[in-house]
């Protein structure tokens, strides 16, 4: 793994493939990309509807800090009706 | 010759020490670390030996990288019969001691036997002492360090310790180095703790010959790019393991009360980001520390911010804290977290060990299983900061009914509680789980169910499954350094191709394991990190050994199989709820009510679980039962075990 078939390093093939300002969505069967304005401090994912806290690492480098509690637990309970799980 | 380490035979009874090379045959077949301790445990130790009597052979090693030009090569390995489990005993902590012994001229330490009185072993470039620990014994991890240097007259010793747990015999102590570096799972401290042993210490200025200097100091600057410039490390090196914890909790990864939910809410208070701030505010902004050779710099320094033990300086807490003294038992507050966790630092405590067992006895208090009769007054309620507290330190000190109960491990205190007390005790061969949580994730599932040394997330953790990585990506990963055209699926729901998935990663964790690198070193939680090509190149470069990545992948089977031997021997039968690769029924049986949409309602399907084991095995060599076939063993050179070469 340590060169890929352009001749770059691992490590070179990966910052090419980096972006900036997005975060995917924690949701490990949807992973969508998400792009929050800059400074916002929550984000709803446009694919699963899943709610996010941000924390901005610095003013273009978003990273998700949990779940937006409330969204969370609504979300998970309309879930469990739907699937009739108590 | 670059491979000229030596092993140190060392009875504890007798006094009587003996060295010896290690013949390069035994090397080829075992290289060093976990697999050559696998070997020597197997052919050391008799069949139902007391993991607690002197006849237990207690190892330990340094990898076979270790101290040379190669990364991160600091792990320290331990291993006897555990008496946790009954079964293998196996650990690996980071630090500063495994390099410290190379250089003291050794790279395998078989102790046997039991002391008099409390002894620690000191070795000093070549020189091996035992020498009295009378004085030390009682101490903290912390002052037995200070106090070995002091005895020894030299700072730059470094020692692997016991804490009081281990002197109490607590079947989950662990063995440890530095501030937290921590030898936990399965009790090695204990076995020690059952020697008299306190303590091994280390000091050298030997030199490890290095084979090819030049190649591998220039392989070595490829590995820490590729090192560096994972993003999974780069946030490891600001948030350290605590950044895997809040990723896992915000999607529904995470047990909680003891398995009642798979998600711990509004856990502000402990996310990694509040924990980085505290860090920051007490040790100021550079406070991330690392081991011996390493780039990542994963671990936090801190200082508790508030309550009893406020100011005192610790280190970590990692993801297994987080989630001992936060989540399972819905405590979600830093101070109980950083205290607990300084807690079982200072007394050498399993801290996963420890968190799952206290919120097992919750939900039983939950349940009136136990009522305060036999919590001698404490009140065991969900999330009461100070019982969670005050049960660390009881069970170390087997103050109490209840935490001298549960100082003997899940299942012997199963059985004293009795009840239907087992069936929510979480644990898989008599080891409790990872405070995460499998039923979303069945690869991971069948990880724990069938790990070595009971259920484990350092034996064989696919964890790259949760990426959705596209297909090609996965074969290029899983289909090397053997081919593999069999099924592979990048949904982590699935059951399909996660037999070998799980293969493959038991080989990739043990060859790190036996060369002496650390996980976050390789294909891990990172797909683009190092594994079995890279390894046989600084493997040549190093110590002048020449093995294809293919040979490295049959020297990591071989020494499973080594592993699944003396778990066979000592019992393991595949479906004993107590010895075996089962899971708890809540596992098939409750589904997930929390966390990412997808993830609610889930359980692992039993017979597809089942079916996915049959695979496993198939891949492994073994038959329907788990005993290795006659070819296998054949193959793999096993046949004429034990062999009692060493």
């Amino acid at each position: 793994m340590a060169t890929d078939k352009q001749g770059l390093s691992t490590a070179e093939s990966l910052r090419k493939t980096r972006t900036y300002g997005k975060f995917r969505c924690h949701n490990p069967s949807c992973m969508e990309r998400i792009q929050p304005e800059k400074g916002c401090k929550t984000a709803k994912c446009p694919t699963c509807g899943m709610e996010y806290r941000i924390h901005w690492v610095n003013a273009n480098l978003p990273r998700i800090r949990g779940p937006v509690w409330e969204v969370n637990k609504k979300l998970a309970e309309e879930k469990l009706k739907e699937k009739g799980v108590s | 010759m670059a491979l000229n380490r030596k092993i140190a035979y060392i009875d504890l009874t007798t006094g009587d020490i003996e060295i010896k090379p290690i013949p390069l045959e035994v090397r080829k077949k075992f290289l060093g670390g976990r697999g050559l301790d696998a070997y020597l445990l197997y052919n050391h130790t008799k069949k139902g030996c007391n993991p607690l009597g002197p006849a237990n052979t207690l190892l330990i090693s340094a990898g076979i990288l270790t101290a040379t030009c190669a990364s991160a090569t600091a792990r320290t390995h331990i291993m006897a019969k555990s008496p946790l489990t009954g079964l293998l005993g196996s650990t690996n902590m980071g630090g500063f001691f495994a390099p410290e012994l190379a250089w003291a001229g050794f790279h395998h330490l078989v102790i046997k036997g039991k002391a008099e009185h409390p002894v620690y072993i000191s070795i000093n470039n070549g020189e091996i002492e035992i020498r009295d620990a009378r004085g030390i014994w009682g101490k903290s991890v912390t002052d037995t360090q200070w106090a070995i240097r002091e005895d020894l007259g030299d700072e730059e010793v470094k020692s692997c310790v016991i804490g009081p747990a281990g002197e109490n015999l607590v079947r989950f102590a662990n063995v440890m180095t530095g501030i937290k570096n921590s030898g936990g799972r399965t009790g090695m401290g204990c076995v020690m703790g059952s020697k008299n042993l306190k303590a091994v210490s280390a000091r050298g200025t030997l030199d490890i010959q290095i084979a090819h200097p030049v190649e591998a100091l220039d392989y070595n600057k490829r590995f820490i790019d590729q090192i560096v410039s994972a993003k999974v490390n780069q946030t490891q090196g600001v948030l350290g393991t605590p950044f895997i914890w809040g990723a896992t909790n915000c999607w529904g990864g995470v047990r909680t009360r003891n398995f009642q939910y798979n998600q711990c809410e509004y856990a502000d208070d402990i996310e990694p980001e509040r924990i980085d701030e505290i860090a920051e505010e007490s040790m100021g902004k550079h406070h991330m520390t690392g081991c011996f050779g390493c780039q990542v710099h994963c671990r936090a320094q801190y200082k508790i911010p508030s309550g009893p033990l406020a100011g005192k300086y610790d280190e970590g807490p990692e993801y297994t804290s987080l989630g001992a003294f936060g989540a399972e038992t819905d405590t979600p507050r830093a101070e109980t977290v950083l205290t607990g966790n300084y807690l079982v630092n200072q007394f050498g405590m399993d801290n996963l060990e420890t968190g799952s067992l206290i919120s097992w006895a919750m939900e039983l208090y939950e349940l009136g299983i136990i009522t305060e009769k036999e919590t001698d007054g404490l009140d065991l309620s969900w999330g009461n900061d100070k019982a969670v507290l005050e049960m660390v330190e009881r069970i170390c000190y087997r103050k109490g009914w209840l935490a001298d109960a549960l100082a003997d491990g899940g299942i012997p205190a199963s059985k004293k509680i009795g009840k239907k007390s087992f069936d929510y005790l979480v644990q898989v061969k008599g080891m409790s789980n990872l405070h995460s949580d499998e039923r979303p994730t069945p690869a991971l599932a069948l990880n724990v169910a069938t790990a070595s040394r009971g259920s484990d997330h350092l034996r064989s953790r696919p964890a790259i499954d949760l990426y959705h990585l596209p297909e090609k990506v996965l074969r290029k990963i899983y289909g090397s350094p053997v081919p593999y055209d069999g099924p592979l699926s990048s949904e982590h729901t699935e059951y399909v191709g996660k037999p070998w998935q799980v293969f493959w990663q038991e080989n990739c964790f043990m060859g790190v394991d036996i060369l002496g690198i650390c996980k976050y070193h390789t294909t891990f939680l990172g797909p683009t990190l190092p594994n079995f090509e890279d390894w046989s190149k600084v493997l040549y470069y190093n110590t002048g050994l020449e093995m294809t990545p293919e040979e490295i992948w049959e020297v990591a089977w071989r020494c499973n199989m080594m592993e699944r031997l003396f778990n066979l021997r000592e019992g393991l039968t595949r479906n004993d709820l107590e010895k075996g690769d089962m899971l708890n029924h809540r596992y098939f049986d409750e589904p997930c009510k929390r966390g990412a949409i997808d993830v609610i309602g889930m359980t692992i399907d039993k017979k597809k679980f089942v079916k996915m084991v049959d695979e496993l095995y198939k891949h492994q060599g073994l038959d329907r039962e788990g005993v290795p076939k006659k070819e296998t063993l054949k193959n793999l050179g096993l046949e004429n075990e034990p062999s009692h070469l060493l």
